[in-house]
């Protein structure tokens, strides 16, 4: 499944040619490793990993724990990627990538 | 949208083929995740760091070093979005550009008739998009998903939830309240040096707490209040508190900056 998202997300990442279209590409592509980390340590009929009672079969914490991290770093890698965007804008006047080689 | 050309179709294709050469291994690997960690934490994880949630656990227990180096970089990108946006020319909000940051963290003088974020509301033309029932809506549920952030934030090391997700429900809450506000209804958590401030005493907070183990005795990085009580999830409590409010104001600041950016 993530791998028909991912392929999604490189197809647009190629041929896009907006750069806000792109940026959304590589979020799409972001969130398909992380929907890959946590189905691989994903149980089925297992419990979130909050121990509340002993000997419960639970999913494993540590791809959870890692994707956590990388969602924080997209939101912080979004925002700078779109405020580069702005700044290109400012100064080109365009966002095309198609348009940009003129400069 | 340009027709492209078929040279330019091949081209796409071949870089699609590449990247499934690369990233197919990958994703078709049959290796099961390493077990070893997940036997640790299960039988030892809540006895060290006192949290019930794992997932809490390892991020603020074992790896918490790394937690430390991520908010850094939350802020770093929160500095930058605000630098690029203000030097590109756009128009922030008052007291979100680089100059009103400025005058704030002097803390001298008179603040400039407190820099809030509002948008006119006699001029609905230029916000189609702001009507009436936006600043109802949001300005009432505002508050209540606040309270829901601060909850999500509080129970981090008993439920699911933590420092992280609390501080992106806090940080909508913030949204919330800055876009149902009207002209004669402020709220202090939409202004920039409330949020900036709170900002920054979190970190310093953090970067506190992260020290403080060596003056209580058990090392950097290490629990202060294993001493005091045994309830030890009290540590993980108090970073969650930290790094809630980090990550809440600041997307909420990123959130806001953006949101009345007018392009001039």
């Amino acid at each position: 499944m993530s791998l028909i998202i991912l392929a999604i997300g490189i197809f647009g990442l190629i041929t896009a040619d907006n750069l806000i279209k792109k940026i959304m590409c590589l979020s799409v592509i972001e969130n398909t490793i992380i929907l890959n980390f946590i189905s691989s340590g994903y149980i089925t009929g297992a419990a979130a990993p909050i121990l509340t009672a002993k000997d419960i079969a639970t999913v494993d914490p540590v791809p959870q724990a890692l994707m956590l991290t990388a969602i924080v770093i997209g939101v912080c890698f979004n925002s700078l990627a779109i405020a580069c965007i702005v700044k290109l804008h400012e100064k080109t006047s365009t966002v095309l990538v198609s348009e940009l080689h003129e400069f | 949208m340009r027709t492209h050309t078929l040279r330019y179709h091949v081209q796409a294709a071949a870089a699609l083929l590449a990247a499934a050469a690369v990233l197919l291994p990958v994703f078709l690997i049959d290796v099961p995740w390493p077990a070893a960690a997940r036997d640790y934490l299960e039988h030892y994880g809540v006895g060290d760091s006192g949290a019930i949630n794992l997932v809490s656990a390892v991020y603020l227990g074992f790896r918490f070093f790394d937690t430390l180096g991520e908010t850094l970089v939350l802020i770093a990108a929160v500095c930058g979005t605000i630098g690029m946006l203000t030097r590109a020319g756009a128009i922030l909000p008052e007291g979100f550009d680089a100059s009103g940051m400025a005058h704030g963290f002097t803390g001298e003088g008179e603040a400039p008739d407190t820099p809030t974020f509002t948008i006119p509301v006699e001029k609905p033309k230029s916000h189609t998009l702001r009507t009436h029932l936006l600043e109802v809506v949001t300005g009432v549920l505002g508050p209540v998903v606040l309270v829901f952030g601060f909850y999500v934030m509080l129970y981090g090391h008993y439920s699911p939830g933590g420092g992280f997700q609390g501080g992106a429900v806090i940080a909508s809450g913030i949204v919330f309240l800055a876009l149902g506000k009207r002209e004669e209804v402020t709220s202090m958590l939409t202004q920039a040096p409330v949020l900036y401030r709170i900002e920054s005493a979190s970190y310093l907070l953090l970067v506190l707490m992260t020290v403080s183990g060596l003056f209580a005795g058990s090392g950097f990085l290490g629990n202060p209040f294993a001493r005091l009580f045994d309830e030890s999830a009290a540590f993980i409590m108090v970073l969650d508190i930290c790094i809630g409010m980090i990550v809440g104001t600041g997307i909420g600041f990123i959130c806001i900056a953006m949101v009345g950016r007018k392009v001039s």
